[in-house]
This record gives structure tokens, C-alpha cells and sequence, in this order.
């Protein structure tokens, strides 16, 4: 299995003619290395046999999150697109793993969208390479995409902010060394960097979930937790606008990573389709299965097109919120309809080993994470009644 | 210490097809660095990491050989030379006859470095070829070389054992792929590469005449291979007793 298709080259072809070589090497030569070193060890991942902290450290240091970063951070400064498809190809070779990457990569790009030169130049050259791991701090047991009412405070105190409350969900939680934390001052919403380790800064266990099971995920409680006032990314009281910024891009993101998810359930399928014998004849011979073929493959290369549309928007510079979200709403849920037809092909096989359904237990947190679905629909909507006033 | 790696834009065996007259469909097939090329890179960067000095990659080919070239430097090869010449449309001799005048108009090395064999072709008669025509020993199927003073002492991987040579530099060596584990160009090298220099030479300059071959090769067939199907059924330990003596019987396990 090439983890970099000759689609996804062809798209790049298309997207950018001028440098189209240059942006499929970094891509080939990223995606044999998770051919090699992830998509073998997905499985046991999954089991908790492997756990994800050596390899997601390789593939930083492979440079994945370097793509689109300014160069003087050490980043390549390749578009938005190329780190899109790149994570496509994880999410084909190894879902939990992206979906680590994903956010530690967010909190980079919220980083260098909203923070001083001074907080870049301290904390980007690191996550970059993935010399530190970074954890987006936003949910909380009582509050998810309303954020304006969370209940998680930070009180300035001299030279110093204290931050209280909790937060729920939290990926990479317990493993990151920054967590990107959204918590209320007197003027609002505001963000701020808290290393770990800070005195104050405690974590729960590991949620047990029904998939994504190689990525940590657990609460972050915060107890008198304080960090310098030079720790506030932006100003006090925006948060709830940074947090709706990174979120928007990383909602391409996540569904980039559905689509890489549909890709392995859709490619496993045709290959046992060939091979399963009914009837004398394969699977794949019969009408009703080449119907799921066929809109497996359909509705893969739509996300596909979904997502680097809205990375295109995004690169432009205009209002791509509805457009993220179009792609996010439409892959989580195409992921899950393949995913549920990769089962139905397999049958019994499908249903009972780990190896087939992981894909779509997978695949089902991102219906729910980083904005549901009927979120989504709501910001859709809202977003183009207003553009066609 | 100065290295040179020979290496090969070689068609990529694994995606090649074959049509139904068992005939290998070259016209367009995809290619890529040949497979135990890349572990000739990697030795030649680690004798340079022990050693200091310089890693250069020489390939014959067409400009998509550059891609191979790119691949090699992003590894961390310091500059390549590119002799300008179709490697399927020459023979072996003609090749490791540029890749030789290259190496000399280049030279001299310490270590020439090559592939036991390239992974389209594998006929393994380049290398050989290579230091005969450079008048240096030539070490084939190495898969330990230790470079100390003047001298190299390399194990060589054979059919059935191992043998350990001495033999003075500078010389010409093959290597298996057992003999490291390449390393992944990080996509920083990946960039970068594209700014290291690659002198291009013309064949024709080189050699007058290269384009001609001492060989011709008339056309290549895919060899189908029959299975056995040999099934053996019973409980594990038995079946297993069964299967190891059955690979005994074929020769295919070392007595």
C-alpha cells in the first residue's frame, strides 16, 4: 500500500503546478516512512501493546509538523494543503497518533497565529521538531463549544496569574510539555501557555474509549495553578476568538484524518472483496458489493476534494470557517457510513476483529470532537445566510 | 576520507507491470532509487561520520534520474555527478565504463561504494566491472566494512557462510542490505537537498562513443513460477515436523 496515492499526487498537480515536485517529495518520502514504521504497528497500538510516545516522536522528528510553518521558526513554509494531505496519510497509516499530532500541531499554529515573537521564538522551534509535546485546553465537564461559559478562572495576582477549574477531554493530557489553556479573567475568555510541569497542574487517568485508543485523553484540573502574567498569548478576554480560529483550521484537519481513516477501511475492503469467495465467484462479482465500492470510493475522494478546497480558502487568506466545517461535517460522517460498509463486506470478519472495526471506532470521535456535527450545521448555515445577504 | 557511492534511477520492480504475454511493461513504469542503493548511501555516511570527509553520489542516467540523485543527497551525500546517459537503452558495460571515467575525472576516492545489485536489473556485473576498470581491489557483498589507516577488513555475506577479507584502499565495494538499516531523509534534508550541487556530465564527453553497447538485450520475459500447494494437516507439532522436513528435502534449509 502507497500511503501517498497517485490521487493525492494528481491533486497536488493540479493545486500547484510550480512546485508541485517539491511538495510530493516531502509527502513520498513522509508517507514511506509511516508505510514503514506506523501502519505496521497501528494494530497493536490500538491493543495497547504499542504505545504511541516513540513513534509520534520519530515522525515530529521526521519533520511532520514542520509543513507549514514560517521557515524562521524552523518550519518549511509549505501551504496549509501539503500538511492537509500529510495528514491524510496518517490518519490512513495511524489514527490515534494523528489525532495526537493534530492537536499538538493546532496548538503550534494557534501559537503562531496570536503569540509575541518573544513566545514564539521560546516555544515553536521545539514543537516543531517535536522536541516538546503540546495538549489544546478548551473543553470542560460542563462546557464544550459553548465556551463562553466556562467555569475555569484565571485571577491576576501581582506578576502572576492563578488559574482554577478544570478541563475534560483533553488530548495529550499528562503527556505534553505546554497546554494551550482557555480560562476566564474579569474582561473574558483569555489564553495562556502553562508548562508542565507547574505546581497546580494535575491530571486524571486515561479515559477508556471506544476508539483513538493509542492517544491519551484525560482531565486537567488546575489548583492555584500560577504561571508568570508573561504567559498570556494575546490579549485577556479575545480567547474565545482564538480558540474559534484554531479550531477552524483544525476542523479541516480532523477531516483530513476521517478521509485518511476511510481510505484504509475502503482499501482493506477491496482487497478481501477479491479475494472472498460466495457462490463460486468473488465478492467483488457481485452487484450489491460493487455498489459499496463504489460509493466508498466516491465519497472518500469527495471529503478528499472537501478538505483541500477549504485549505485553499484558507491559504487565500478569506473567511474559510464555513467551508472548514462543510469538510469536517461531511468526512466525519462519510468516514463513519465507509467505515460501517468495510464491516458489512467483511461480515463476521468485520464484526469480530479489531484489525476491521478499530477503523471505525476510529473514526466515531470525530463526529463529536473539535465541534459536533450539529454545531457545525448551525455555524454552516448561520455563516451563509449571512454571505448571501 | 572521500567516498563515492554509485547509485542507480532504477525502475520500481514492485509497481512494474507485466502484460499477458509475460512481457515486463518498462514504457512508462514507475521508478525510483534502486532498494540496496540506499544502503550504500547509508555505509557511505556512516564511514564519513566515523572518518570525516566527503560523500559523493555518481549515477548514469536520464534527468528523472535526478530524482534518485535528490533522494541520496537529502540523506546526506554532500554533491552528486550526473553522467548523462539512458541506463536501459546501454549495457552494464557501458555504464560501469561512465561510471568509472567519472569516478577518475572526479578522483581519486578512498571507498567507492555500490549495491550487490540494482533491484530492476540485478545482474550485480557493475561493480565488478567498476574497479576493474579503476585498477582497484574490489570487495563484493560486504556487509561490515571497517575502514582503518590504509586498509579495510570486510565481511562478506556469502550463500552459505561468512568470509573476512582484508584489503588495501582505496577500493571498490558492494554491500548487502544487511549491512545497516538506511536512514529516513527528515523533510528539512528533503528541502535542502535541492541546493546541494550536482555537476552534470555528458556521456558523450566522457567517453566518445558511450551510447554504444558491447551488448544487446533483445527482450525480457516474467518467469511464472508454479507453486507446490503442499498442505499438511494434523496437530502443530506434527505438521511442523512435516513442513521442516519437507524444506530439508527441497534444499532450502541450510544442513
Amino acid at each position: 500500500m502507497a500511503t501517498y496515492s497517485a490521487e493525492q499526487r494528481r491533486l497536488m498537480e493540479t493545486f500547484y503546478p510550480d512546485h508541485h515536485e517539491e511538495y510530493s517529495e516531502v509527502l513520498s518520502s513522509l508517507g514511506t516512512f509511516m508505510e514503514k514504521e506506523l501502519l505496521p504497528i497501528s494494530p497493536k497500538i490500538d491493543t495497547g501493546e504499542v504505545k504511541i510516545a516513540g513513534p509520534r516522536k520519530a515522525l515530529l522528528k521526521q519533520g511532520m509538523c514542520q509543513i507549514a510553518f514560517p521557515e524562521e521558526y524552523g518550519g518549511l513554509g509549505l501551504p496549509f494543503s501539503v500538511y492537509a494531505v500529510a495528514i491524510e496519510m496518517l490518519g490512513t497509516a495511524e489514527a490515534s497518533t494523528c489525532l495526537s499530532v493534530e492537536i499538538h500541531n493546532a496548538v503550534a499554529e494557534g501559537l503562531n497565529r496570536f503569540a509575541t515573537d518573544a513566545q514564539k521564538s521560546r516555544y515553536l522551534p521545539g514543537l516543531l521538531t517535536g522536541d516538546s509535546l503540546a495538549s489544546f485546553t478548551l473543553t470542560e465537564p460542563a462546557s464544550g463549544s459553548d465556551a463562553g461559559t466556562m467555569a475555569t478562572t484565571a485571577e491576576k495576582k501581582g506578576g502572576e496569574y492563578s488559574i482554577n477549574g478544570s478541563k475534560m477531554f483533553i488530548t495529550n493530557a499528562g503527556e505534553a510539555d505546554l497546554y494551550l489553556v482557555f480560562a476566564k479573567t474579569k474582561k473574558g475568555p483569555s489564553c495562556f501557555i502553562v508548562e508542565s510541569p507547574t505546581p497546580g497542574l494535575s491530571f486524571g487517568g486515561d479515559l477508556k474509549k471506544l476508539g483513538m485508543r493509542g492517544s491519551r485523553t484525560s482531565e486537567v484540573v488546575f489548583s492555584d495553578c500560577r504561571i508568570p502574567e508573561g504567559n498570556l498569548v494575546g490579549e485577556e478576554g479575545k480567547g474565545a476568538d482564538y480558540a474559534k480560529e484554531i479550531l477552524h483550521g483544525a476542523r479541516i484537519i480532523v477531516a483530513a484524518l476521517n478521509v485518511g481513516i476511510a481510505q484504509i477501511a475502503y482499501e482493506k475492503s477491496l482487497a478481501y472483496a477479491r479475494q472472498r469467495k460466495a457462490f463460486g465467484k468473488t465478492i467483488s462479482e457481485f452487484q450489491l458489493i460493487r455498489e459499496k465500492i463504489a460509493d466508498m470510493k466516491t465519497d472518500i475522494s469527495a471529503g478528499r476534494m472537501l478538505y483541500l478546497y477549504a485549505s485553499k480558502v484558507k491559504e487565500s487568506g478569506a473567511d474559510y470557517s464555513s467551508e472548514a466545517s462543510q469538510a469536517k461535517v461531511f468526512s466525519t460522517e462519510m468516514s463513519l457510513r465507509v467505515c460501517d460498509s468495510a464491516i458489512q463486506i467483511h461480515g463476521g470478519y468485520g464484526y469480530t476483529t479489531d484489525e476491521l472495526h478499530r477503523h471505525w471506532r476510529d473514526a466515531r470521535l470525530l463526529t463529536i470532537g473539535e465541534g459536533t456535527s450539529e454545531v457545525l450545521r448551525l455555524l454552516i448555515a448561520r455563516r451563509e445566510l449571512a454571505r448571501s445577504q | 576520507m572521500k567516498i563515492a557511492v554509485c547509485v542507480k534511477h532504477a525502475v520500481d520492480e514492485t509497481e512494474l507491470k507485466v502484460d499477458a504475454g509475460g512481457n515486463p511493461q518498462l514504457k512508462g513504469a514507475a521508478t525510483r532509487m534502486s532498494t540496496f542503493d540506499k544502503n550504500a548511501v547509508e555505509e557511505a555516511l556512516r564511514l564519513k561520520a566515523a572518518h570525516q570527509g566527503e560523500v559523493v553520489i555518481v549515477t548514469v542516467g536520464t534527468p528523472e534520474a535526478k530524482k534518485t540523485m535528490k533522494e541520496a543527497l537529502a540523506m546526506g551525500a554532500d554533491r552528486g555527478v550526473l553522467v548523462s546517459a539512458d541506463p536501459m537503452a546501454i549495457d552494464t558495460r557501458r555504464t560501469a565504463e561512465l561510471l568509472a571515467a567519472a569516478l577518475k575525472k572526479g578522483g581519486p576516492y578512498d571507498v567507492v561504494l555500490c549495491s550487490e545489485g540494482s533491484s530492476d536489473m540485478y545482474s550485480g556485473l557493475v561493480p565488478p566491472m567498476v574497479g576493474e576498470l579503476l585498477d582497484l581491489p574490489y570487495v563484493g557483498y560486504a556487509r561490515r566494512i571497517e575502514v582503518s589507516g590504509q586498509a579495510a577488513k570486510v565481511e562478506r555475506a556469502l550463500e552459505d557462510s561468512v568470509e573476512v577479507v582484508e584489503a588495501p584502499t582505496p577500493l571498490v565495494a558492494s554491500v548487502v542490505s544487511e549491512i545497516n538499516e538506511p536512514r529516513y531523509p527528515t523533510l528539512i534534508q528533503i528541502m535542502q537537498a535541492g541546493r546541494k550541487p550536482v555537476e552534470e556530465l555528458s556521456a558523450e564527453a566522457l567517453i566518445p562513443g558511450a551510447g554504444q553497447s558491447v551488448s544487446l538485450v533483445r527482450g525480457m520475459k516474467a518467469q511464472a513460477m508454479a507453486r507446490k500447494r503442499v498442505v499438511f494437516e494434523g496437530p502443530p507439532e506434527e505438521t511442523a515436523k512435516k513442513l521442516l522436513e519437507a524444506l530439508a528435502s527441497e534444499g532450502v534449509l541450510p544442513r
